[in-house]
This record gives structure tokens, sequence and C-alpha cells, in this order.
């Protein structure tokens, strides 16, 4: 879970280009500029030593790993591409990347439709700010325990089950056994529509209020409001949000996990997203089997996933805000 | 449009908003119910819980609160969570804060290129890079220790923390800072005693969400921490699960295990609130 980041680059005031001025590599004019100059690289360094070697290094090193046969213990032995080509004939990791598709897309679609429709709602609602509160509240709560809780809503004589039973229905689906990706889906849509309620109720909130008053006159529905006021002068918001989306959906492991139910069992593999295929073929599980040249081939192929998609999603939804 | 119509539509549209704000309160009456379903169960007995998940405790069983406590480990648990979290979330802060300045407050090529080369990091998913710093961690023999976790928690928060306080630096003047540099202060010491203080609600809010981030984190923990003695709370969690299961179910105690989770977030929650809920939506509106 993060917060979105697309701000401090693309604000305009940011890059030197708009500022010829002050720009010849380093060449400050003002004492304070001077000073700066010189504490650069003494600010930035500790900074960008850790960084690089606990996320850069090892995002490269991870490629160079998906080439090999290593368990981490003897000498990784040169694969080439045959990592890949297994990955290509496993169904398991088929079935993961779909997972990790499905999540990115459809539980997306439902998040933002949710959310706006949520947001919408609750605009000129009284008590708003405690409505917001608690929808958000799932959003700090360690997905462990909201997964623990899920699993005893749709459980067999869990609250659904026996609310069915009290019904009197007799032949009640076994949730868990047989729906169990769609319950977890579900369950991520609850998990995370509250955050980005909140975020997206913080750009419709900038919207001036007479807009909405004018539709109101011109007797406009809930829906044209919607369609010619508030998503377009939304749209840097939900450009930025479908970006923030995109990266941490592909994050989504415990909530995943917690359906195995312990340290040890994994869930079943229909379940399983990459993150979850990784841990599985590496440090998970009973037996764990550290396959780590093919775990990496994983990794790869996730990466190149989100980088295809972030790049798409920019140019996709790069369009000029709508000046009031 | 005639009166008539204008009257009927508002009338439509104050039917329409009944129907909506219910729907609103009925999203905020499922978050709430599930929570007081935790704590009402956790103080019921398992066989009540499963003959009827429905019911009210008839006794108060508040020895499951107890039994939890005692059996999941939590007290070590939320001791280490502690020190870990705080010592990660101070020291990622310590280390964003003058690179966030730095680079936003210097124009040069070389700043835009650094914010660029940190900002990728952002999108690097966990599991991405779980394998090579599981070896580097090894290699420097920090594996299953509180101390390398701290140090894997404060690289990997590194690039959201300095991209969100580069955009708070940004936006603040440079007035205080000339007049320090011409009374001769040092650069550090202006940092330290003008820049960070004015900054101190962006550095505030950074502290926050690493916080709530870092107190649910399990990937990194489960991978890392390998002995009860040092996990985690999540991980206490999870084992606390795995007991559960093997030990003969007992859902009240689960429940009252989840309920001592859930209480401290509960009470940061109820003070921090507006503070955690502005700080992660940040940045979006803007």
């Amino acid at each position: 879970m993060t917060a979105p980041v697309a701000d401090p680059l693309t604000r305009p005031g940011g890059s030197g280009a708009s500022r010829p001025g002050r720009r010849a590599d380093g060449g400050a004019t003002s004492p304070l500029q001077r000073r700066r100059a010189k504490m650069f690289w003494p600010f930035l360094l500790p900074a960008l030593v850790l960084y690089t070697a606990f996320m850069v290094g090892p995002t490269l090193a991870s490629f160079w790993i998906s080439l090999h046969s290593w368990d981490g213990i003897t000498p990784m032995t040169w694969r080439g591409l045959t990592n890949f080509h297994l990955l290509l004939a496993d169904p398991v990791f088929h079935t993961a990347l779909l997972n990790t598709l499905v999540i990115l897309f459809g539980v997306g679609a439902a998040v933002f439709a949710l959310s706006f429709a949520l947001t919408m709602l609750l605009r000129d609602m009284a008590g708003r700010r405690f409505a917001r509160a608690v929808i958000f509240f799932p959003s700090i709560v360690s997905p462990l325990v909201l997964a623990i809780f899920w699993g005893f809503l749709f459980q067999q004589r869990g609250l659904l089950d026996s609310l069915l039973t009290g019904l009197g229905m007799a032949d009640r689906p076994n949730f868990l056994g047989d729906h169990l990706w769609l319950i977890v889906c579900l369950g991520m849509v609850w998990m995370s529509t509250g955050l980005y309620v909140t975020i997206i109720m913080a750009g419709v909130d900038q919207i001036p209020p007479y807009l909405y008053e004018e539709c109101e006159l011109a007797g406009a529905t809930a829906w044209q409001r919607f369609r010619y006021v508030t998503f377009p002068l939304t749209w840097d918001v939900i450009a930025t949000t479908t970006v923030l989306w995109t990266v941490s959906s592909l994050k989504i492991f415990d909530f995943i996990l917690a359906f195995g139910g312990t340290t040890n069992d994994l869930p079943p593999t229909s379940t399983w997203n990459t993150a979850l295929f990784i841990y599985g073929n590496t440090f998970g599980g009973r037996v764990p089997l550290y396959q780590f040249g093919y775990a990496s081939a994983a990794a790869v192929v996730t990466l190149v996933t989100i980088i295809v998609l972030v790049v798409l999603l920019r140019r996709l939804t790069r369009r000029e805000a709508v000046q009031l | 449009m005639s009166i008539a119509a204008l009257r009927r539509s508002s009338r439509r549209s104050s039917t329409w908003r009944k129907v909506a704000s219910a729907a609103v309160w009925l999203v905020i009456a499922f978050n709430l119910a599930v929570f007081l379903w935790v704590f009402v169960n956790s103080l019921r007995s398992h066989a009540e819980i499963f003959a009827n998940p429905w019911g009210l405790p008839r006794t108060l069983h508040t020895e499951n609160w107890m039994n939890a406590w005692v059996t999941s480990g939590f007290g070590a648990a939320i001791g280490n969570s502690v020190l870990v979290c705080i010592t990660a979330a101070v020291g990622i802060v310590v280390i964003s804060a003058p690179a966030g300045y730095i680079l936003a407050k210097t124009n040069r090529r070389l700043s835009e290129v650094a914010l660029m080369y940190i900002a990728v990091g952002v999108g690097v998913p966990t599991q991405v890079i779980v394998i090579p710093l599981f070896t580097i961690v090894q290699r420097l023999g920090l594996l299953n220790s509180l101390f390398g976790l701290v140090v894997v928690y404060v690289a990997l928060n590194l690039p959201f923390t300095i991209f969100l306080l580069a955009g708070f630096f940004r936006s603040m003047p440079d007035e205080l800072e000339e007049a320090a540099a011409l009374d001769g202060a040092g650069s550090l010491r202006t940092f330290a005693q003008i820049v960070a203080p004015m900054a101190r609600s962006g550095m505030t809010t950074a502290l926050i969400l690493n916080l709530v981030w870092l107190w649910a984190e399990v990937f990194l923990a489960l991978i890392l921490i390998q002995s009860t003695s040092k996990q985690t709370l999540p991980l206490a969690l999870l084992n606390f699960m795995a007991q559960q299961q093997y030990g003969g179910n007992d859902y009240g105690q689960l429940l009252a295990g989840i309920g001592i989770i859930l209480l401290p977030v509960l009470a940061a929650y109820i003070w921090l609130g507006r503070r955690i809920i502005e700080g992660m939506t940040v940045g979006a509106g803007k």
C-alpha cells in the first residue's frame, strides 16, 4: 500500500528547464544556491547508497539469477532461458499471472467504480467525515486480520452460511470450497476501496460547488453530473490513482497468504498471484523449494509486466488537465 | 423548464438521494459491524460461536483474552514490532529528509535525474527483489536479526518517502535559509535548525505513514526473521493461527487475539485518524 507519488516530478516549477538562469551545471548564482550545491552529495549519498544496494542492485540481480539454476547455497549454474521456457509451460504460473491481471483489471475496475459511487454519494451527505473515516479504516488494518474475518464470513457454518440457513436455504453454496478465488477478490475490493474513496474525494473536493449548482439548475441527472463535471475535472487524480493501483495491486501478498491459514501452509494455487508464486517456489510451504532461479524468472516477468503497463497507462491517460 | 417539472425533478432527486445515502450507510454499517462482531465474539466460547455466529455472549469469556495473550506470544512480538517500526520509521525520515530537500531545492540536471532514479523504486514490488535481498542479508550476517530487518525496511521505504518529502520542501520559501546563510550558520546547522522544523508537518506525515505500513508488513519479516523470539506482530499472528489450527480451533481465542492486534490500531486511528487519512491521500489531489 502506497500513497500517490507523481507529484514532485510533474510539477513544472521543479524542473530546471523553466528557470534557465539558474541552470548551468551547478554554477549557482546566489550564495544559498552555492551552499546547496556543496551539500548535494553529503545530503543525498546515504539514501542513494542504501537504495542502490538494497533495491536497484537486487532488481538487476534478479535478471541475472533468472538465467541460472540456483538453490541459494551451492554455486549457480548457467541455464540460459530455460527458466522462462519452463514458466511458459507451467500451469501454476499461468494461473498466477492471470490472477495478477484479474486483480489489476477486475478488482481494480470494481474498486474504482465503487470508490466513485461512494464519493459521489458522500459528496453532500451529513456526517461525511465520519463516513469517510469508517470506510477508510480497513486500509490501515493488517490484511491478515481482514483475511481472517473474511474467512469467518464465508466459511461453512460461518456468518453468511448460518444466515442463509436461518432463512431456510437448504442448498447453500460452499463459498470457500468452490468459489475461493471469487471470495478473495471480493475481499480485496473491500480492503482497498477505502483508500481510493478518500483519494478521489480529495480530488472531487477541489471542484467548485457552483458547477454542481448550475447542473442542478439545468436539470442534469446524476449520471450527467458525473460524466460532464466530476469525471473530467478529476482526470488528473484518476491518472495518478490508476498508476498507484497498478503498482500496489501487484504487491498484494498477505491477504491471499492468510487463506492458507498459517506460516507453513500456502493457500491453494488457484488463488496465487505472482507474489505468492515466487514465495511458494522459494521460502514458502512446509518444505521450501528454494528454486531461486526459477522464481527469479517469474520476478522478471512480473517486473516487465509492470513496466509495460505503467508506460501504457501513462500514455493512455496523458491529457491536458481541464483549466478552471 | 416549467416550475412543475423543476419541482418534479427535485423530488426525484431527493428520493434518489435517500436511496443513495441508505446504500452508503449500509457500507458503513458493514464496516462497523465487522469490528463489533470481532469484539463481541472474542468474549464467547468456541462452542457458542460455532453453534450460532450471530449470537450474543451469555457469560463473558474474558479468559479468551488472557489465553490469547499467553499462548500467542503477542507480548514479546509487540515489543519487537514497536522497536523495529519506530527505529525504521525514524531512520527512513532522517535519511530521506536531507535527500528530499537537496533534490527539491537544487535546479541541476543531476537532481532531476537522481529524483527520477529514486522514483522508479516506488514501483518495484517486494517479490521482485526478495531473493537477492535474502542473499545479501545472509552474506551480511544479518539474517534473523531485528537490526537486519530494520536496515531492509529503511532502504526499501526511502524512494516513496524521499518523493513525498521533496514535494513538501519544494513548496517552502527560501528567505529564512538565506538569512541564516548570511548570519554564517553552517549548512548542516541551517538544515537541522531552520529547514527541518519548517517541514515538520511533512515529516510527521511521512513518519506516520511509514509506521502504518511497517506495522502490518509481512513478506519481508516472513523471509528475514526465523526464530519465534524475534518475530514481529504479523508473524506472531500467523503462528497463532497455526497453533489454533493444530491445537484444535478456538475461535473465541483467535478473535481475542485479533482484538489484541486491533485495539492499538484503533486507538491510534481515533487519535491520529485525520492525519493518517490526509497523509495517505496527499499529492493525489494536486
